[in-house]
């Protein structure tokens, strides 16, 4: 947990055209490595009232930082956002919000498609293969927690 | 690591089997099968529900068939509406189906909803005669409402249908362009970009 992993620089060995390769009959060749890199999301709007959720923080800091938001911050309503495997845990966290509020709090969720890009970088900088990106789509979820009005309630 | 966050809510319950949890065999599995969280659905609506191992090709051709063209099943009957359903580690893949379904079909609406589901599991020892115990677990779930009807935009975690930009959709030609000796892979069914690689999405 404590080591520092940055996650620009955690480097897979991409061996996906050694792998095409190989089911062709061309076997001297000697097959490119590339090292992929993924790029970080593209930067998202952030109001003060914005959570991004992610893997790497404890669960109960960033779940204790939204119940800050909500009790001492004064906000009547924060976005919690969750991309690819963080959605479970943005569920988690809005519905542990819901249920610690004693059913004060709604929830609104949204979903959306975030469009994300790789680096594909050649290991080895004599060989002929040229870098190239690569795009895939990853889903995403946005979370409103509010308190609704009590006006509309009635 | 990933079980973090899922059992969270559970640790109450598990904590105290969890040092002799590993010979006890679990014997059955049932979920609290309740009522849909999205309120007004016919009981006759096309459920798609979507575990961990589930195929999206395989949920996608089911759902799709019976939603696009004039959206006539076998029966004739036409079909506006389908929820699709997961919990745990088959949220994120709920959300994706969900995601592609709406680009194949358009001008749907959707609604979202958030729910714990209750899981019982009762387990068994190893040791004849022990007596076996029962486990609740509570895992996050997400429901979703696909409707080519209006439904109300005031229902919490109501989305429009989403206006698709052009032809550039990436469901249909999934081609892999690479250096030009090599045969595009079917297994790899991802885009590259070859020309501009300090492409950034807009």
């Amino acid at each position: 947990m404590t080591e520092p992993r940055n996650p620009s620089m955690s480097s897979v060995p991409q061996t996906a055209p050694a792998h095409t390769d190989s089911s062709s009959s061309v076997v001297e060749m000697d097959p490119v490595e590339y090292t992929l890199r993924k790029r970080l999301p593209r930067k998202l709007p952030k109001r003060r009232n914005d959570v991004y959720v992610n893997m790497k923080t404890d669960f109960r800091a960033q779940l204790a930082r939204c119940q800050k938001l909500l009790e001492g911050g004064g906000h009547r309503e924060i976005c919690v956002h969750g991309l690819g495997l963080a959605i479970n845990r943005a569920i988690n966290i809005a519905l542990q919000l819901q249920a610690s509020s004693q059913g004060a709090l709604q929830l609104a969720a949204n979903t959306s498609t975030v469009e994300l890009v790789d680096d594909l970088e050649p290991e080895d900088p004599d060989e002929a293969g040229e870098p190239m990106t690569r795009t895939r789509n990853n889903s995403a979820i946005h979370i409103k927690v509010f308190y609704p009005d009590t006006q509309l309630a009635q | 690591m990933d079980h973090q966050s899922a059992s969270f809510s559970s640790s109450v319950s598990s904590s105290s089997l969890k040092l002799d949890q590993s010979n006890f065999r679990r014997i059955s599995r049932t979920e609290d099968s309740s009522l849909y969280p999205i309120p007004g659905l016919a009981a006759d609506i096309l459920h798609m529900r979507v575990k961990e191992g589930s195929k999206i090709r395989n949920l996608l051709r089911f759902a799709t068939l019976r939603m696009q063209g004039e959206g006539r099943d076998s029966a004739g009957t036409l079909l506006r509406q389908v929820v699709f359903s997961g919990s745990g580690r088959g949220v994120t893949k709920t959300i994706t189906c969900v995601e592609i379904l709406k680009r194949k079909v358009e001008g749907l609406h959707q609604v979202s909803k958030l729910y714990y589901k209750t899981i019982h599991e009762v387990w068994e020892s190893p040791q004849q005669g022990a007596p076996g115990t029962t486990m609740e677990r509570t895992v996050p779930a997400i429901c979703i409402l696909l409707s080519k009807d209006p439904l109300d935009p005031q229902e919490p975690g109501y989305q429009p249908p989403q206006v698709i930009s052009g032809p550039t959709d990436t469901g249909r030609h999934r081609g892999l362009l690479r250096v030009a000796h090599s045969p595009p892979s079917q297994r790899t069914a991802k885009r590259l970009c070859l020309d501009d690689w300090n492409m950034r999405p807009t």
